[in-house]
């Protein structure tokens, strides 16, 4: 492997290249078609010539073991989150006499240490754990969990304020058991905010856990881009960049976007605003 | 069946202020049994809050509300269906799910669903859209779904809010006759929240006219025409419709 400083020449063609990975994931629907099938070209030609300049480094046996370090350290996430949102309706809900619907004294009751938790930035957090707990995983899970918390909140309960009370009535009038009215009638009302918060959840999780490993740990992508950086090899950073866009992609289109169609079936596509 | 009485029905609405909104000034009367009972008002008077306690959702502050049933010793809770303004539909579910999900709630042992779900949307005409997601459909035909969830759990009192009333012309039009022929058939007791002298005249065997807000009843009509003589275009059907519309604006004066 070649520790050789990135000519600007790599650097800008591997730069154009991210350009348009996000261009083309990101702003796909605004765009005309013939500027997105630039885009595509620019991705179709500028993979093979990517791939390999840094082939080495991604298929190494190194990137796999550390990807999936970091990976490993994700691996809850998704059920934390999803006990985390378990709870926090749980308490919403309780703590509004079930579906009284005095949603403004449950944001009375949250607003304070949500809006204190969004302003604490990640970072702070990720080296605060690490004093606590030590260059162990329970730092990056801690550091995690308390990041996306309030974030979480804020997105569910602002779902809980756009419930409809017309359906809650009507599912009275039919008797509907709580566990029905629960399951059919506000889950599927929530589930849109339910799924955008997961995904900033898992972008920012992604976040914290990186920057837990560059502090702490001795694996992991972001110890691996520490390591990069310190023997200056822009090629090693780039690399993992990329890798980790790889994976974001990945969970990005085909979970999230996977179980997104899924439960959203029922609404019609809106294509008027493409063209 | 079951008939409904009100007997001296009372209702304040609370407001911030602090002085209490009257809406509904002691109203009394009985529905039409077996039959199509029109409450007919000016827009805001209450109607809808009467409709509102007779199904359970609100409670009055003094009189009360009777509905009993004939089938039953009186230990059973009527079977009540409403028809509400707007569809409210569960638009996540499809068709068939939002049968099933009246049918779960009343109780209705499962094995009978699947025969009810299907007399019943074929009876509203939606029999080949039983698959589909209600925005895929038209307003009339979630309409047509509303209606059919509430005539799915076969319910002893019928309650219907304004049903057309956010339907186009020829929509609500037809919907209505439709609606008419069932109720017809089902004979079920239905009370029927209107603003619309016509629609009143068409649909109502015994029509109730109320005053502006507060509701009080001003006045209580049997409709001298059949279901079946009743024609748009009918001289007596004119007449009579004329006779409710000088009520109605008296009321509204």
């Amino acid at each position: 492997m070649s520790l050789k400083v990135l000519t600007w020449q790599e650097a800008s063609a591997a730069a154009l290249w991210l350009a348009a990975v996000a261009g083309v994931f990101c702003l796909d629907l605004q765009l005309p078609d013939p500027a997105r099938a630039a885009l595509w070209v620019v991705l179709a030609v500028g993979l093979p010539i990517v791939l390999r300049r840094f082939w080495s480094w991604l298929l190494g046996p190194l990137f796999v073991y550390d990807l999936v370090r970091t990976a490993r350290r994700n691996r809850l996430i998704p059920v934390r989150l999803l006990y985390a949102l378990l709870m926090l309706l749980i308490i919403s809900v309780t703590y509004s006499r079930w579906f009284g619907f005095n949603w403004s004294d449950g944001g009375q009751f949250f607003e304070p240490p949500v809006i204190l938790g969004l302003t604490m930035p990640g970072l702070i957090w990720a080296v605060l754990m690490i004093m606590f707990f030590g260059l162990n995983e329970t730092s990056a899970y801690a550091a995690v969990a308390i990041t996306i918390m309030p974030m979480l909140a804020i997105s569910i309960w602002q779902g809980t304020k756009s419930i409809d009370k017309d359906l809650v009535d009507m599912s009275k009038i039919f008797h509907a058991s709580p566990w029905s009215k629960v399951i059919d009638v506000i889950l599927p009302q929530l589930i849109s905010h339910i799924l955008a918060a997961i995904r900033y959840g898992l972008g920012l999780a992604w976040k914290v856990v990186v920057v837990v490993e560059m502090f702490g740990l001795s694996n992991g992508v972001g110890y691996q881009v520490v390591r990069g950086f310190n023997v200056f090899s822009m090629k090693a950073v780039l690399a993992w960049a990329i890798s980790f866009l790889v994976v974001m992609i990945i969970i990005e289109f085909g979970i999230i976007g996977w179980l997104e169609r899924a439960v959203t079936r029922w609404r019609p596509r809106v294509e008027a605003w493409r063209r | 069946m079951a008939y409904v009485r009100v007997d001296s029905a009372v209702k304040y609405f609370a407001r911030e202020a602090g002085d209490d909104m009257l809406v509904l000034g002691k109203v009394s009367f009985d529905a039409k049994e077996n039959g199509m009972t029109c409450l007919l008002g000016p827009s805001g008077c209450g109607k809808s809050t009467l409709l509102n306690v007779i199904s359970g959702l609100e409670a009055l502050d003094q009189g009360r509300v009777e509905i009993v049933s004939h089938q039953s010793d009186g230990s059973h809770v009527p079977r009540i269906g409403y028809v509400f303004q707007d569809p409210r539909l569960l638009n996540w579910k499809r068709v068939e799910g939002n049968m099933t999900f009246a049918l779960k709630g009343m109780r209705v042992p499962e094995s009978q669903w699947e025969g009810r779900i299907r007399e019943y949307l074929t009876l509203v005409d939606l029999i080949e859209f039983r698959q589909q997601y209600p925005l895929y459909l038209s307003g009339g035909m979630r309409q047509r779904v509303g209606l059919a969830r509430a005539l799915v759990i076969e319910p002893e009192v019928l309650l219907m809010d304004e049903p057309f009333s956010k339907l186009d012309q020829l929509t609500a039009r037809k919907l209505r006759e439709d609606t008419l022929s069932i109720c017809a058939r089902l004979k079920q007791t239905t009370l029927l929240v209107t603003h619309d002298v016509e629609e009143g005249a068409l649909m109502g065997d015994r029509i109730i006219v109320f005053s502006a807000r507060p509701a009080r009843v001003i006045e209580i009509i049997d409709n001298p025409l059949d279901p079946s003589q009743r024609d748009l275009d009918d001289h007596g059907f004119i007449e009579f419709k004329k006779k409710l519309l000088k009520l109605v604006l008296q009321t509204a004066s």
